[in-house]
């Protein structure tokens, strides 16, 4: 008898723990199976618009915006940016290759031989400091240009974030994923608060977007951020993962640290099959 | 028992100025001293957990607590320094255990 419920006991801790620890493709199943649940109706790829997707009167001041695209002018220094060589002859095409349009899908991934999650800004940089050329900033300006320069490329292109069967690589994975859903800052708010539980919901004059599709569409354009101190309204998602971070009453983390680059990792996994529409523009 | 209501009266008058007057500059100067270790202390706890809240010193914020604190005590405001750390106590405290208490956060659907 006594072994008989040893035995039980073991089976049911087995069954808990199998259901507390779920593969990415199992998060990612549940992650979209809500939102298909939540917003009947809406095409997959559709959730990349962001709050215009749940939104019918925003989405016709955004498609008014889309006709003449603020973005459109900072494409064109991304490209200016591609194209000119550094001092020592090379450019960024040495760096990523020649084809623009193939560089912005493959981010973020991860890299085995550094153990860490390497995010397309995280390459700019690196190709920079490697070809002797100083670094760009990590949240705006010519960073955030060559950003949607790329993603302009890429425009059509399916997410496609692979996390590998490493125990790092899915270390990595898990800690972004407790970031997203955890509760921080004075607020006692996490990601998953405003964009999974209150998606589509308003928080003043804004609708809150849908997780789904978040990275889609970044570097983005954003009208708060091109106002006088602000930049010019051209912001990375590192730089957006820090605005949400602040908004709650939490310590931003720094751009391009560990647990920004990993939170990227799952909000990107989250959004896979999903067609790249960056740069974007949002209120 | 004239003398008597005039030594009563005396000893109430002193007993009187006593609990009137300030304390002095030094004592609060220590509790103040003591309050921004105690508190030192708890935001590095919090901080290494991720746990800080916005407000208690981030370079951006338009509160800072903690430098407001040392700024109020270098001008020699001890009762506004301490008001301050009391909060940022508070606040790292609370960043802390918000922090375990998320540590296997996921999904609820």
């Amino acid at each position: 008898m006594k072994k008989m419920l040893t035995l039980l006991l073991s089976a049911g801790l087995m069954a808990t723990a199998t259901q507390a620890i779920s593969s990415p493709k199992q998060d990612l199943d549940h992650f979209r199976t809500y939102f298909e649940q939540r917003f009947p109706g809406i095409q997959l790829n559709n959730f990349g618009n962001g709050p215009y997707a749940l939104d019918a009167s925003k989405r016709l001041q955004w498609e008014s915006m889309e006709e003449f695209p603020p973005y459109e002018e900072y494409v064109d220094k991304g490209r200016d940016i591609w194209e000119t060589p550094f001092k020592n002859g090379k450019s960024f095409a040495s760096c990523f290759g020649k084809d623009a349009s193939k560089v912005r899908p493959k981010y973020p991934h991860w890299d085995k031989a550094s153990g860490k999650v390497v995010t397309l800004e995280g390459d700019i940089n690196k190709c920079l400091k490697d070809n002797g050329e100083k670094p760009f900033g990590w949240k705006k300006g010519k960073i955030a240009h060559l950003g949607a320069f790329l993603g302009y490329e890429a425009r059509g292109a399916k997410t496609n974030v692979v996390i590998p069967n490493d125990p790092k690589a899915l270390q990595a994975y898990e800690e972004g994923k407790q970031f997203f859903y955890a509760k921080r800052g004075q607020l006692n708010m996490a990601c998953a608060d405003c964009h999974v539980y209150y998606a589509g919901q308003r928080v003043r004059g804004n609708v809150l977007s849908a997780a789904l599709g978040h990275t889609t569409h970044f570097p983005v354009y954003r009208a708060k951020w091109a106002k006088k101190g602000k930049g010019d309204g051209l912001g990375t998602l590192h730089r957006r993962y820090g605005g949400c971070n602040k908004q709650v009453r939490a310590r931003p983390f720094k751009a391009q640290g560990k647990e920004y680059r990993n939170l990227e990792f799952f909000h990107t996994y989250m959004s896979n099959g999903l067609e790249i529409n960056a740069p974007g523009y949002r209120e | 028992m004239k003398k008597l209501i005039t030594a009563f009266g005396l000893a109430l008058l002193i007993a009187g100025c006593n609990a009137t007057t300030p304390e002095k500059p030094a004592g609060k100067q220590a509790q103040y001293e003591a309050a921004l270790k105690n508190a030192q202390v708890a935001v590095d706890k919090a901080a290494s957990v991720g746990g800080e809240w916005r407000d208690i010193r981030w370079k951006k914020s338009k509160k800072k607590y903690l430098p407001s604190a040392i700024e109020a005590a270098k001008a020699g405001d001890y009762d506004k320094a301490l008001k301050l750390l009391k909060i940022v106590q508070f606040q790292a405290e609370a960043g802390y255990k918000q922090a375990m208490a998320q540590k296997n956060a996921g999904p609820r659907f």
